[in-house]
């Protein structure tokens, strides 16, 4: 209790500082074509919600985003999980596959921007083309390894007693894979929100991301920090939501191990 | 469980082939039946294309920017200077940050904020308050690099055995000494996997930032070949980053190799990424 309390108020203590210093710097400078203060875009933020145009390309913006990044780690998820169950098991499937994997891992978001532009233009498409093509190896990898992982006693225990292939994949293999699946769902729903939004950033037309960057071009800064606000609070709740799922999928597990301090 | 550790070489690198064939088949396959050189372009003209980058020939309609050579250059520059920044400024903070439990609260919302916004957001903002010269694009690079590294160092220190921690305490170690020869030595495989991380986060960073702020450097290069429709060489350019990408991601592998010889890889810490 006592603990909370302090986390509270250091978290309280942090966001004043943060606004205070902002606050400190923006008056320093005193030049809203570089950097506005915290009192502007706390009220461009309050008239997001007020102003009737403001709202309409708010609701606009945030479905679009909204629906990519669910699309694209959907997407993901559905391609990722499969792929690295196999490559876990089979051997074959494990060195065809781990190199590609390896490799398209190490790409950077960005440069899959100009390539979805090509294929289907400025548009949400491509955003979650985008946040697929950056989720999913993520997703493969954290499935990889935890299958890789499953302790061979256990597998030969199901074997000796007589189960079939599907019975040791849906009985013994996916349950152990589990907290591993998890974790892979947790980092990707961070790539699958940073994909859409580097995408579009870049495209500047399509959904928040977009809105938020054709403000700051605008010279709109307020504006574009009240939308920074809006995205921020909306990846928190998405990175908030999947690590409640993914703590109740795996609790069972965690009771089981060690404890810490 | 089956190994891929008890595999042959050649068998290793004959699937490899294989899958590398099948690569090239399904992409000039797609090339082909897209049959639209603005959509995709099969491996051949890629190839050539960039080939002709490599010798710093670029093609008409693309005057004023870079040669390849020093794009390549800023952009390496951009990730290094960017990735070297964040490793002095992180590694201290998440050293400090697992030692003294008051600084790791002061610190640690900071923290799990930078880490779960995604920082990239900012970089439009950026732009009207540090321009859009090579120092911002460092800055962005630091900027975002610096908390995936200060919270692997943070790990690895809150983690450390206190086996080993009583022992130093019990004969007598100097703080100095304890944190430079106990501490810094067990926390080094999650502040290596916290740089390895870090660099991938680099690379996307720096390029990010040359699409965004100055145009300049690879990224800057993709975006002008994206922008006057020539796929052969924007997809060249494509490659580069991401060739370049995986070489780059070699260099804190090697300083893990170095440092860890004596250890089996296996069991080195995963890291925490995004």
């Amino acid at each position: 209790m006592r603990e909370s309390f302090a986390r509270f108020a250091v978290l309280a203590g942090t966001l004043l500082v943060f606004a205070a210093v902002w606050w400190v710097i923006a008056a320093a400078v005193n030049n809203p074509r570089e950097i506005v203060g915290p009192v502007q875009t706390g009220t461009a933020f309050v008239r997001l919600f007020t102003d009737p145009p403001l709202t309409r390309l708010l609701a606009s913006g945030l479905q679009v985003t909204i629906t990519s990044i669910l699309l694209g780690f959907a997407l993901a998820v559905v391609v990722g999980v499969p792929v690295g169950v196999l490559m876990g098991r089979y051997l074959v499937v494990d060195l065809f596959c781990d190199p590609w994997v390896n490799i398209w891992y190490s790409i950077p978001a960005i440069a899959f921007v100009p390539l979805a532009m090509n294929w289907t233009g400025v548009s949400a498409t491509s955003s979650v083309i985008i946040a697929f093509l950056i989720t999913v190896f993520t997703v493969i990898i954290n499935v990889y390894s935890g299958v890789r992982n499953v302790s061979g006693s256990l597998v030969d225990c199901g074997m000796a007693y007589g189960a079939t292939q599907t019975q040791v994949m849906t009985k013994i293999i996916l349950p152990a894979t589990l907290p591993n699946i998890m974790v892979g769902l947790r980092l990707g729903i961070s790539r699958a929100i940073e994909g859409v939004i580097i995408a579009e950033m870049v495209f500047t037309v399509v959904g928040l991301g977009g809105v938020m960057d054709d403000a700051a071009d605008n010279l709109q800064l307020a504006l574009s920090g009240a939308l920074i606000i809006v995205l921020a609070i909306v990846s928190l709740a998405f990175a908030e939501v999947v690590k409640h799922m993914t703590t109740r999928a795996v609790a069972w597990k965690e009771s089981q191990a060690m404890v810490r301090e | 469980m089956k190994s891929s550790a008890g595999t042959p070489f050649s068998v290793k690198l004959g699937i490899f082939a294989a899958s590398l064939g099948l690569f090239i088949v399904v992409w000039e396959v797609a090339a082909l039946s897209a049959g639209n050189s603005l959509i995709i372009v099969g491996p051949v003209p890629v190839l050539q294309a960039l080939i002709s980058l490599l010798q710093n020939h670029l093609p008409g309609g693309t005057l004023g920017i870079q040669g390849a050579d020093d794009a390549i250059l800023q952009t390496l520059a951009t990730i290094l200077f960017g990735f070297i920044l964040a490793c002095a400024v992180g590694i201290p903070v998440g050293l400090v940050m697992g030692r003294w439990k008051k600084a790791e609260m002061l610190i640690d919302p900071w923290l799990s904020a930078a880490y779960s916004i995604p920082i990239v957001i900012l970089i439009p903002m950026l732009y009207f308050a540090i321009g859009a010269d090579f120092f911002a694009e460092v800055f962005v690079t630091f900027l975002i690099t610096v908390s995936t590294i200060i919270v692997n160092t943070h790990h690895g220190v809150k983690y450390v055995s206190n086996a080993l921690a009583e022992v130093g305490k019990s004969y007598g170690a100097s703080e100095r000494q304890f944190m430079a020869k106990i501490i810094l030595p067990a926390s080094m495989p999650d502040i290596i996997s916290g740089m390895r991380i870090g660099m991938g986060r680099a690379i996307l960073a720096a390029v990010l930032a040359e699409v965004l702020l100055s145009g300049n450097g690879l990224g800057g290069m993709m975006m002008t070949f994206q922008d006057v429709l020539d796929t052969p060489y924007m997809m060249a350019v494509v490659l580069l980053i991401a060739l370049m990408g995986i070489a780059v991601l070699q260099l804190p592998k090697l300083l893990e190799r170095r440092l860890f010889r004596w250890r089996e890889m296996e069991s080195l810490s995963r890291g925490i990424g995004r």
